[in-house]
């Protein structure tokens, strides 16, 4: 049974389609890219997955079952802003993660956060937006989760932090596990995708190994990317 | 999950109401010194002292108050309608255990004001036999009610708290039901919000305004005996009118965050 699934998924803002009768599944123990241009539906169909927003009709599944407080415990989910409540400081923070996800691993968190070098009295309103944003990387990924669904993980952040968040996805996450990572910056991530999933105005256009693709088109999906969708724009 | 839930909210709120409820106390203690001084003594300095802590005192109390309600819609907003909505609405945890928590919370804030507001008037009260006579007059009142009357008391005060606390749980569901609708909208969220706060505060008063005066006009008039009695259904009418908005609010705020969460 595939860990993530959309069956003729479709989602509309008002008069405006988001996603249109997508159809996919990802299975366990792959790293998956999810690629598109900015208001392609990438975050849309994260937010589906989530529970945080409703289909307009079709079904998302996670492990075969809707989005609810189960598959809650199955997905670690990093989302595009910094979420992580400014008025704790982060020993609560860790408190916070491990009272709600009993598959949080404390002491390998503890272990990131060291390296980082941060304070465990600092508040997060107290951080910088970069180190923020590694504190929430360090926290999802420090569950043993079934799925891990990132969006947008390296946009906005320097060379240097890109390099700390692709190595702290890689060097945490459980191999048996799939991860999902939405982007639009692709040849940062290319080097550790199995597959890619390239997505626009809300449908899917190809599902496809990243093997196959250098196979088939004898390029890399960087540049696949830039030429299809080039096209698709013009 | 919801006594985890509640921890948090706990946590976050009582990093603003611990210190205020403190200050409430000591300036209570503060005008309580005052007054045993100014009244050994005639020094305008002294005097002067008092009518400053006692300005202190009324503005903790006002403080409080103010803080407990903005601090009950400012948790709801910050908490479910921002950036930390992505945390809260995917913790593995239903809906409802979140509202719940945000329920609970706010009303034992409020109710905690009020005891310290009670407390604090005590501790500034000079006289500690007006204290004592106050809780006498209190204690006489009960046990009159219930051996004239043949009313228990007992049952007098628990349909009391009833009341405060579905009146504290109604205030919050107000905020929350209007503020949950006011969100789901993509534009103008915020004015959306008071507009919907005064409608259902509209509504609320025409069918509360309607039913007072339908059940006054039932009961007519009664007997000394009986006013107890007629008091004492009241409150369970009360009680039921009160349960009722509850309980049409809350359904107005899940299904709103459950179907209709627009977080950006």
């Amino acid at each position: 049974m595939p860990i993530f699934e959309c069956r003729n998924l479709t989602k509309n803002y008002g008069g405006v389609q988001a996603l249109s009768n997508v159809n996919l599944t990802v299975e366990s123990g792959r790293i998956v890219g999810l690629l598109g241009p900015n208001g392609s539906g990438k975050t849309t169909m994260i937010k589906l997955a989530n529970g945080l927003l409703t289909p307009t009709s079709g079904q998302v599944l996670i492990d075969g079952i809707a989005p609810g407080i189960e598959t809650k415990k199955l997905v670690s989910y990093l989302p595009e802003r910094t979420y992580i409540p400014l008025w704790m400081d982060l020993g609560q923070l860790l408190d916070f993660f491990a009272d709600f996800y009993g598959d949080f691993r404390r002491d390998a968190a503890m272990e990131m956060i060291s390296h980082l070098g941060i304070d465990m009295k600092q508040k997060v309103k107290e951080m910088s937006k970069g180190t923020r944003e590694k504190v929430q990387l360090i926290m999802v990924m420090s569950r043993a989760a079934r799925l891990y669904m990132l969006d947008e993980p390296i946009g906005g952040v320097d060379p240097a932090t890109r390099d700390y968040i692709i190595g702290t996805i890689i060097g945490n996450y459980d191999p048996q596990a799939a991860v999902i990572i939405s982007t639009h910056l692709i040849a940062d991530v290319e080097n550790v995708l199995d597959d890619v999933i390239f997505i626009n105005k809300g449908e899917i256009v190809l599902q496809s190994s990243v093997d196959d693709i250098r196979q088939k088109y004898g390029k890399s999906v960087d540049a696949l990317f830039r030429e299809e969708f080039r096209c698709w724009e013009n | 999950m919801l006594g985890k839930l509640m921890k948090y909210e706990f946590r976050a709120t009582g990093q603003t109401m611990l210190p205020l409820l403190l200050f409430l106390l000591v300036s209570a203690v503060g005008v309580n010194l005052s007054a045993r001084i100014v009244d050994h003594s005639d020094s305008n300095a002294a005097q002067f002292v008092a009518g400053i802590l006692m300005f202190l005192f009324v503005m903790a109390i006002l403080v409080l108050s103010v803080m407990s309600i903005f601090l009950m819609a400012q948790r709801f907003y910050k908490n479910f309608l921002t950036d930390e909505g992505y945390l809260m609405f995917t913790l593995p945890v239903s809906v409802h255990g979140l509202l719940w928590s945000k329920i609970f919370v706010s009303a034992i804030w409020f109710v905690a004001v009020g005891l310290a507001d009670v407390l604090a008037a005590f501790i500034a009260t000079f006289k500690v036999s007006a204290v004592v006579n106050i809780a006498g007059n209190i204690k006489d009142m009960f046990s009159y009610i219930t051996t004239e009357y043949a009313l228990n008391g007992a049952a007098f005060v628990a349909e009391g708290i009833i009341i405060v606390f579905l009146a504290c749980a109604g205030m919050c569901l107000l905020f929350y039901a209007a503020m949950a609708v006011g969100f789901s909208f993509p534009r103008h969220k915020w004015l959306l919000s008071v507009v919907f706060f005064f409608v259902f505060q509209l509504v609320l008063q025409i069918f509360g305004l309607g039913g007072m005066f339908t059940w006054v006009q039932s009961v007519g008039p009664a007997s000394t005996a009986s006013v107890f009695a007629q008091v004492h259904t009241s409150m369970l009418v009360v009680i039921a009118a009160e349960a009722a908005f509850c309980a049409i609010f809350y359904v107005i705020t899940a299904l709103m965050l459950k179907k209709k969460l627009n977080l950006e």
